[in-house]
């Protein structure tokens, strides 16, 4: 046999041992370690119940009046599947001189219940430079008719303390890009809490107009007024502490999510 | 403090803001090259009216088992021979014929294996009579099986 | 094709290859792995022993390398090559990192070998070899593509061609694969995560003040209020046309960018036959060579009486063969327009390599309306765009084909209204089969589904026993799609014995296009042609239109139905189809 046929032959039986090979089961891990399969060997063709997670911040802003600044968050961050969802809320405006005003922070099971709205309930915690209040929540989030985004929650603490808060915001495009969002927040309490200079009634209000540039849908910086108000007692207690009642500010900030 | 930072952020976005504005456009196609040529699969040859095949028609196996009444039970069964057995996942593979109740040519495929089928007596080489029935999960899984005779 | 440009290939006289060259002789008699190791990457395969290999491969689109899914080292996938009758054997190597599949859209073969993870077999884990192995009893042009999570957006697409046996019904001179395609450089997972988040994250064609304005200077202020109210009561927007756009995607010809300006090379006077098939994730094409009408000659793999088009709508998973015949020695420009018309792909069919025609703009973007909405129909009359040239001298029955008329939606489709998975219920669907839907220009043929007659009558003159009702059904919010307001995980299997005739109908609740496609299974389209209706592996219906279909259950086994826009399988708008 001339070397030329050997080799062929050779590699010919080679690659024939190979393949027989191949068509053998092969030596397996065990089921669960292979993406996509569920333990106990079932494989599915399609996966429609995955977890997805955002974090997203509306606002991310300086506020700006004469001399006086002041920097403001509100965030929503959501880890979940199309019906449940695990759901934190933050806000918070940090005062030039340092200290921490409006802190409001929520943690909240969110549920699906109809085509656009989400019921969500669970945990508030006010923690801010004042002192520290714990409320149960109970409310909704979602589209309404129109396309206003809302939030509406109310609030329970141990206290028997009863509060509320209405967050309603609306997109009108101007370009594909250029987007005016007039948006507001509204809060109302049952009772005076005088430590966190907050009175009953409807306490305070910050609304805003905001225009937006997409840069990228994830990235939009923006600049637009804003309006924080408080009202009646709340009101009382700021004009006693020598602070304003109803403040309009220039603001410059990022809306951005991931 | 804060209002200076904020006014340095600011002023920073706007040269960014301004270069990721710029279209950065399609790079044109280098103009000396060749451009990717399709591949032609040639003529249609001499063409045909009274043209063969199913196109339109039924899975040839089962045109005459159309009008047949359905089996009423789930278990197809087939003769073949035995490739390979793996006893640690119980599975075997198989090479077997057509089996026209599920409108299968011959094939050769791994099969699960019932658990209640002892495999020690099913060795490579085997000649061997079986039924098969679709598991919940799509897969096809041997009930039974029994050996023809001694192996090749 | 691979990112590099090849020279041109000498053209297979097609007797030859139905007999089989020498080469191939001698080459299969080595085994299929070593001969794989030997060729060089090849666009087209051909024989009854096939081995592909999925692996990632680099690329470079418009200048921008990537690294895509592809096949022996391949975007796309290389051509298979098959001859109708013949055994074939494709041995499947999966070397990526996650488990893979190759689906045979449209071919029908024994339900193992179906390729969809979960229904048919466990899917191909990494570094496994499975070895596909059936009958082909078919002809035409088909394609394959993976069923494995989101690899078919990244790359593992490719056509199959079917010589038939008999040969072909239509003369021709040259043959080309024009396999449309969408890319994108962001991930198949940041694209559904994007969704979940921002339904409209891709939609860059919304209405805005200014589109408020010129409306108003059209229509007059009032009717422009209440228009832009009547919407916005329901939450939805007449913009929503592809959830997923130009604004991400580049969209390919042969995996060729635009720019690229893939090129098939004909003498004036030939007739070329182009096999366009819709290999996207995504994306409804509007194609038009354009200065030439086409002749449709088989859709989805399946002879048609001739029809001659200007443009054609080709919805995602779609084939259409047509038959051009350019008498100019000049250049023409291919033009494959996203329904949105966010984006183009682009080729030529040119006398020789390097010659390009004028790119034409693009055509104004569709709108939804009150009809898509299942509204019923607001427009009595004939429709720009409707091809009855072609129709004189046959007989069309339109005892099935109503027109205008809607049904009022049934209790069980009021139920589902409310529910998290969906947004909307047609309260008047239409059956509008004869009309090829929004976006064209007046004045242009376009084909229409009740163009499509088959050339011969269908195998099963059975009428059907009964009908299964299936509401095509989303929330665009959410991002959620399904059946009946369920999704997949939600719901049971459709059974069905052997030997069934029945009759799906489907109603589209949504305000988007489902192209939807039964594995194993011919679906014979009711379309007025009555036992020439067409058989179609995939039927894209219209938002707000209902249509009906006949299937005969004639192949056992699990069989995938689903929603072939990529995005909408996957979350929910899937179920299985199980003949006993």
């Amino acid at each position: 046999m001339s070397i030329a046929r050997i080799l062929t032959l050779a590699a010919a039986l080679a690659a024939l041992g190979t393949e027989a090979a191949a068509q053998t089961p092969a030596a397996t891990d065990p089921p669960a370690a292979i993406p996509g399969m569920l333990p106990g060997g079932a494989v599915q063709p399609v996966h429609d119940q995955e977890i997805f997670a955002h974090l997203f911040f509306n606002e991310l802003e300086g506020r700006f009046i004469g001399s006086n600044s002041e920097f403001r968050w509100e965030g929503q961050g959501w880890l979940g599947t199309d019906y449940d969802k695990l759901w934190i809320k933050s806000e918070g405006t940090l005062q030039g001189n340092g200290t921490l005003d409006d802190g409001q922070h929520q943690f909240l099971y969110s549920r699906a219940i109809t085509t656009y709205f989400d019921l969500q309930g669970g945990l508030r915690s006010d923690i801010d430079s004042r002192p520290t209040r714990n409320w149960g929540a109970l409310g909704i989030q979602g589209l309404a008719p129109y396309f206003f985004d809302l939030e509406l929650t109310g609030y329970a603490s141990g206290e028997g303390h009863l509060a509320a808060k209405l967050e309603a915001s609306y997109d009108l495009l101007l370009t594909q890009q250029l987007i005016l969002q007039p948006q507001v927040e509204l809060n109302v309490y049952s009772k005076a809490d005088p430590a966190r200079m907050v009175g009953a009634g409807f306490s305070d209000i910050d609304t805003g107009l905001r225009l937006r540039y997409e840069i990228d849908r994830k990235f939009a910086p923006y600049i637009g007024v804003v309006y924080e108000g408080k009202f009646g007692q709340t009101a009382n207690f700021a004009r006693r502490a020598g602070e304003s009642t109803g403040d309009v500010r220039f603001v410059l900030g990022i809306r951005t999510w991931f | 403090m804060i209002s200076d930072l904020y006014r340095l952020c600011a002023m920073s976005l706007m040269p960014i803001a301004l270069i990721a504005c710029t279209n950065s456009g399609i790079l044109a196609a280098d103009q000396g090259a060749t451009p990717p040529l399709g591949v032609d699969l040639g003529g249609s040859g001499p063409v045909s009216t009274a043209r063969a095949g199913e196109g339109n028609g039924p899975y040839p196996q089962l045109r005459s088992g159309m009008q047949m009444a359905h089996a009423g039970h789930n278990d197809a069964h087939g003769t073949g021979t035995v490739n390979s057995v793996d006893p640690a996942q119980h599975k075997i593979n198989l090479s077997h014929q057509p089996i026209s109740e599920l409108g299968w040519p011959a094939m050769t495929m791994d099969f699960s294996v019932a658990a209640a089928v002892d495999l020690k007596s099913i060795k490579p080489g085997t000649r061997v009579d079986f039924t098969i029935e679709q598991q919940t999960g799509g897969m096809y899984e041997i009930k039974t099986i029994t050996p023809l005779g001694g192996s090749r | 094709m691979s990112a590099r440009p090849i020279s041109p290939l000498p053209t297979l006289c097609r007797r030859r290859f139905m007999q089989g060259t020498a080469a191939a002789g001698a080459l299969s008699l080595l085994p299929w792995r070593l001969r794989h190791a030997l060729a060089a990457p090849a666009p087209v395969l051909s024989g009854t022993e096939f081995a592909l290999a999925i692996e990632p491969v680099a690329v470079t689109i418009n200048g921008h390398a990537a690294m895509a899914t592809g096949v022996n080292g391949q975007l796309p996938a290389p051509i298979l090559r098959w001859r109708e009758g013949d055994t074939l054997t494709l041995a499947v190597t999966n070397r990526l990192s996650e488990p893979s599949s190759i689906h045979w859209h449209g071919v029908r073969t024994p339900s193992p070998m179906d390729g969809v993870p979960g229904l048919s077999f466990r899917g191909i884990a990494p570094g496994e070899t499975f070895v596909y192995r059936f009958p082909v009893h078919q002809s035409g042009t088909y394609w394959y593509h993976s069923h494995s999570m989101f690899q078919e957006q990244t790359g593992l697409y490719g056509a199959i061609v079917i010589e038939p046996k008999g040969g072909y019904a239509q003369a021709f001179d040259r043959d080309y694969v024009v396999l449309l395609s969408d890319w994108s450089f962001e991930t198949p997972e940041t694209i559904v995560s994007n969704l979940k988040f921002q339904s409209d994250y891709y939609n860059y064609g919304q209405r805005t003040l200014g589109s408020f304005i010129e409306d108003a200077e059209k229509k007059g202020l009032a009717a422009t209020v209440a228009d832009r109210l009547e919407w916005g009561k329901m939450r939805m927007s007449p913009t929503d046309i592809l959830d997923v756009s130009g604004a991400t995607y580049t969209y390919l010809i042969n995996g060729q960018a635009p720019a690229a300006n893939w090129t098939a090379l004909f003498r004036p006077g030939e007739r070329v036959r182009l096999r366009f098939i819709n290999g996207s994730s995504m994306s409804i094409f509007d194609v038009r060579v354009d200065g030439l009408p086409m002749i449709v000659v088989q859709a989805d793999g399946n002879d048609v009486q001739p029809v001659t088009v200007d443009a054609f709508r080709i919805s995602v998973a779609e084939t259409y063969d047509v038959i051009v015949q350019p008498k100019a020695d000049r250049a023409y420009t291919l033009f494959v327009q996203a329904e949105d018309r966010s984006g183009y792909a682009r080729g030529t069919l040119a006398p020789r390599p390097g010659m390009a025609a004028a790119i034409p703009s693009m055509d104004p973007r569709p709108m939804r309306s009150m009809a898509d909405m299942g509204m019923g129909s607001m427009q009595q009359g004939s429709m720009p765009g409707m091809n009855h040239g072609s129709m004189s001298g046959m007989q069309m029955d339109h005892g099935s084909m109503s027109g205008m008329s809607g049904m009022e939606a049934s209790p069980e489709a009021r139920k589902l209204q409310g529910s998290v998975g969906v947004d909307n219920v047609a309260m008047m669907p239409t059956e509008r089969l004869n009309k090829a839907g929004e976006g064209f220009p007046p004045g242009r043929r376009v084909l229409t589904y009740a163009d499509l007659r088959a050339l011969k009558p269908g195998n099963d003159p059975r009428p059907p026993t009964h009908e299964i009702t299936l509401h095509l059904t989303g929330n665009m919010e959410r991002f959620i799609w399904g059946f009946d307001g369920k999704k997949f995980s939600e719901a049971g299997p459709i059974e069905l014995k052997r030997g069934d005739r029945v009759r799906f109908v489907l109603i589209n609740d949504t305000m988007m296009e489902h192209p939807i496609h039964l594995h194993g299974l011919w679906s014979e389209l009711e379309n007025g042609h009555g036992e020439f209706r067409p058989y179609k592996h995939t039927i894209n219906v219209k938002p707000g239109e209902k249509l009906t279909y006949l299937v005969t259950a004639d192949a056992p086994g699990r069989w995938a139905y689903h929603c072939h826009l990529l995005y909408h399988m996957e979350t929910g708008m899937f179920r299985e189809v199980h003949v006993a």
